[in-house]
């Protein structure tokens, strides 16, 4: 994961992990991710939940991996080559999720931006950088939306 | 083959492991509780059933099997599971031990001391929270653990007692 230099600063200023899916870049707050891992074939068995592409084996622990790039950008979406490891708080406690990414993942430090315009619900807030205006993800909003939890 | 329910407890935790079956659906290995197996078969003495084409969900019941006096319903697990054109024929008949089912299935792997038996992970949303009991890691893999009475619910046997009529001539069904 690479770092890039802070941008333009608005509210108060938090790491977010940067990550492409296609040509589009999207965020998550950074205490949030746990690892970019190379690829990997996910294990797949029947299951009938959508957006669930398999699962990874990670340190010990079952991942599920949900692609959420359909979602995102649509059907279009290009090769994902990543799984981005989020931590996400659940009522039944922690658990792991892998999201493939397109390519390399970058951290930033940058000011929340509040949501404007018609956004979906899933957006939790806008980062300004300098050459492009990324959206912040609300993972566990996202999954809940699109039936993957 | 008859199976023996000998309990071997080779490794620490023994509370947390289990004798399993390892079978496979196409090519997708499941686990299934040794204990819930009563008989793994050929699949000679299979009885088509011919209820199916009326209810959708039941299309996977095909067969029935008169055993000790019982019949059992014959579920397919390609068909259960929504493997849509399973890709290997099935050869073996798992049957039930506390319910009157059988299952198809495309083989069987082993016998397996299978360890803890993790809860399905919360993005699991669908019918697979209702087909396992969970996942466990065999040899790097994750498997899931079937949960041997979904098979058939309570209202698709009760479908299946009153409409099931099962044809006289029992049926070789090599490649069902």
């Amino acid at each position: 994961m690479t770092q890039t230099p802070p941008s333009r600063q608005s509210g108060e200023s938090a790491s977010f992990v940067l990550f492409p899916i296609g040509k589009k870049r999207f965020a998550l707050p950074a205490a949030t991710v746990t690892e970019l891992a190379r690829e990997d074939e996910p294990q797949t068995f029947p299951h009938t939940s959508p957006l669930l592409a398999g699962v990874l084996l990670r340190r010990g622990r079952i991942v599920p991996v949900c692609d959420v790039a359909p979602v995102l950008i649509g059907p279009e979406a290009p090769l994902r080559k990543f799984y981005l490891i989020a931590n996400r708080s659940l009522s039944s406690g922690e658990e792991w999720t892998a999201i493939p990414v397109s390519g390399e993942c970058e951290l930033t430090q940058a000011g929340l931006l509040p949501v404007t315009g018609q956004l979906p619900g899933y957006v939790s807030g806008l980062l300004a950088l300098q050459e492009e205006i990324v959206e912040v993800l609300n993972l566990d909003h996202l999954l809940a939306t699109e039936a993957c939890l | 083959m008859k199976l023996s329910h000998s309990r071997s407890r080779r490794k620490a935790p023994a509370s947390q492991r289990e004798s399993a079956i390892l079978f496979t659906v196409a090519g997708i290995v499941f686990a299934i509780a040794a204990d819930a197996i009563d008989e793994v078969r050929n699949l000679d003495g299979l009885v088509p059933c011919a209820t199916a084409s009326a209810y959708q969900r039941l299309d996977k019941v095909k067969f029935t099997l008169e055993r000790q006096g019982s019949r059992y319903f014959v579920v397919d697990a390609g068909a259960h599971f929504g493997i849509s054109g399973a890709a290997s024929p099935a050869t073996r008949l798992m049957v039930m031990r506390s319910i009157p089912v059988a299952v198809l299935v495309s083989g069987i792997e082993r016998m397996h001391d299978i360890g803890e038996v993790r809860p399905l992970p919360s993005a699991f949303q669908g019918d697979e929270r209702r087909w396992y009991r969970g996942l466990t890691i065999v040899k790097r893999r994750a498997v899931p653990v079937v949960n041997a009475d979904s098979f058939l619910t309570r209202a698709e046997f009760t479908l299946l007692e009153a409409n099931c009529a099962s044809t006289p001539e029992s049926m070789a069904v090599a490649g069902a």
